[in-house]
């Protein structure tokens, strides 16, 4: 090896530090992007289409995770109370129930709270509510679930504790609709997660497939470099850097097609379908998602070139 | 320099090269030569490592080709100039950048590569054309170009596979002759050409092949 080194390094005239290299490569790449403006174009196209579908897709998803958060906010359990206990007593039994490891909210609703809320529901038929006191009413306990106990098993595990604690003997909580609520969620996820993953899987193979077209028009370019002794890294590192440039390029690219997208049809339609966007319209993603978009460009050029590379170098 | 050691090369089952033993010392001008298909450009490739012996040993300058990884290739490939019949030219980049690649893989710095690729198209009666990019040259310009980017870095050996197959008969002499003088500066230059009648008008020593056998050295009769 040391024979092979010196014969080598002999012939280097000047070394160069490693930031140097790094200067190298980077120029390289920019000067490799100039020389084929076309092709790279046309890469950076297909990446910045391909994460437009994803992100208006994780558009979509936030949006319908957003309503189905909306809608499981509904999931209360009530607990009747046959008396309203003594104020020390009610406090114990709020603590404990507080303590239960699933409740996000406790309310403790008194007989003449009841009644008043009652009343409100009825308003404009008053007639109905005649002989009706407080004392027919129970006194109850409504409870709030946190976000991850509100499908059907835990709701049902979650009345399996309380109706441990004394003084609970009656609790509902709308079984058939929470059944249905969460049979209709974990098929909605189902669904969401094999389009995702198709669509993940289609770009990839897009994008992967257009890089090596790029890669392939230059394997000329990589015999000769190989040819005249440069090493696996010296030959891809320049192709490397320009597919990290072509995916991070084709990523602010979707990003700004999809602002774009956002405000001119979505915001608006927002309004037309009587939704406000600044409550519970249509909303665009979270920055963590955009910084995402960023990050899956520039993998998705990376890989794209390191998996091409890896076919034309042979050597 | 350069030694073959029963190396036998085949093709899907098919022999290129049969137990071929060969020798060349530091400083020859050796032609290989034979028909089309003798195994001449096989022979060529076995020495850069373009492809590896099925069986055998190859030695260059005392290193054992055969038991060397990729980066030990990569190293020992800057010290081999390569020259194709087909140039091999990057045609979107200039002369200067196709002749200076062979620099930037060593990691010379931008001036000197400048100064080191004029003197050398210099010497090849290019320096003129520096900016120009392939596709506006000749045929014989353009292996010109391809031979200045093989001796730019001034290796020990260089190889030459039917350098001047698509020339016509000036050219083929106008590149004859920068081997020639490369040899003399003291690298050791391998030619491979179907064209017997000039090694003939030559006086240069030659290894004949024929179906992947060695049938003829002329340096065994001094």
């Amino acid at each position: 090896m040391s024979g092979v080194k010196q014969m080598a390094t002999r012939q280097r005239v000047s070394k160069e530090s490693s930031f140097g290299r790094l200067r190298y490569f980077l120029d390289r790449a920019i000067l490799n992007i100039r020389q084929n403006l076309f092709i790279n174009l046309v890469t950076v196209l297909t990446i910045s289409l391909g994460l437009l579908i994803i992100s208006l897709f994780l558009l979509l998803l936030v949006n319908l995770e957003g309503v189905a958060h909306e809608w499981t906010r509904q999931v209360q359990v009530t607990v009747y109370l046959e008396k309203e206990p003594a104020a020390q007593n009610m406090t114990q039994l709020l603590a404990r129930i507080k303590m239960l490891q699933q409740t996000d909210n406790v309310k403790y609703i008194k007989k003449d709270d009841a009644l008043k809320r009652f009343r409100d529901r009825l308003k404009g038929q008053e007639s109905l509510m005649e002989g009706v006191t407080a004392d027919l009413l129970p006194a109850s306990i409504e409870i709030t679930l946190k976000r991850g106990s509100r499908d059907s098993e835990s709701v049902e595990a979650f009345v399996r504790q309380l109706k441990q604690i004394p003084g609970i003997t009656e609790v509902q909580y709308g079984e058939e609709w929470v059944r249905r609520l969460t049979t209709f969620m974990q098929f909605s996820r189902f669904v969401v997660t094999l389009i995702g993953g198709f669509l993940l899987i289609s770009v990839l193979f897009i994008v992967s497939n257009t890089i090596k077209l790029i890669v392939y028009a230059r394997k000329d370019e990589l015999e000769i470099l190989s040819l005249v002794g440069a090493t696996r890294f010296f030959i891809k590192a320049p192709f490397l850097i320009e597919g990290i440039i072509q995916g991070f390029l084709g990523s602010l690219l979707a990003l700004m097609l999809l602002t774009a997208s956002y405000y001119t049809f979505l915001y608006n339609a927002a309004d037309f379908l009587s939704l406000s966007p600044t409550s519970t319209g249509i909303k665009f993603l979270p920055p963590s998602y955009l910084a995402g978009i960023v990050c899956t460009g520039i993998l998705l050029g990376f890989i794209g070139s390191l998996t091409s590379l890896k076919r034309f170098i042979s050597y | 320099m350069i030694q073959f050691h029963n190396v036998s090369v085949s093709y899907q089952g098919d022999a290129a090269l049969s137990d071929v033993n060969l020798q060349v010392r530091k400083g020859e001008f050796l032609f290989v030569t034979g028909a089309s298909g003798a195994g001449k450009s096989t022979l060529l490739r076995l020495i850069f490592a373009g492809i590896l012996p099925n069986s055998g040993q190859i030695l260059i300058d005392g290193q054992n080709l055969t038991r060397m990884n990729r980066h030990q290739i990569a190293l020992i490939r800057r010290s081999i100039g390569v020259v194709f019949q087909d140039f091999k030219l990057l045609p979107n980049r200039t002369v200067l950048e196709n002749v200076a690649l062979t620099l930037e893989v060593l990691g010379w710095g931008a001036k000197d590569i400048g100064k080191k690729v004029h003197h050398t198209l210099r010497q090849v009666g290019l320096e003129h054309k520096m900016n120009s990019t392939p596709v506006k040259l000749s045929g014989g310009e353009q292996q010109r170009i391809a031979i200045a980017r093989a001796l730019v870095n001034a290796p020990k050996i260089l190889i030459a596979d039917e350098p001047t197959g698509n020339l016509d008969d000036f050219n083929k002499e106008l590149i004859f002759e920068i081997l020639r003088e490369a040899n003399i500066r003291g690298t050791t230059v391998l030619v491979a050409t179907h064209d017997r009648r000039y090694i003939d008008a030559s006086h240069r020593d030659f290894v004949a092949l024929e179906k992947g056998v060695v049938v003829e050295d002329t340096r065994e009769r001094r």
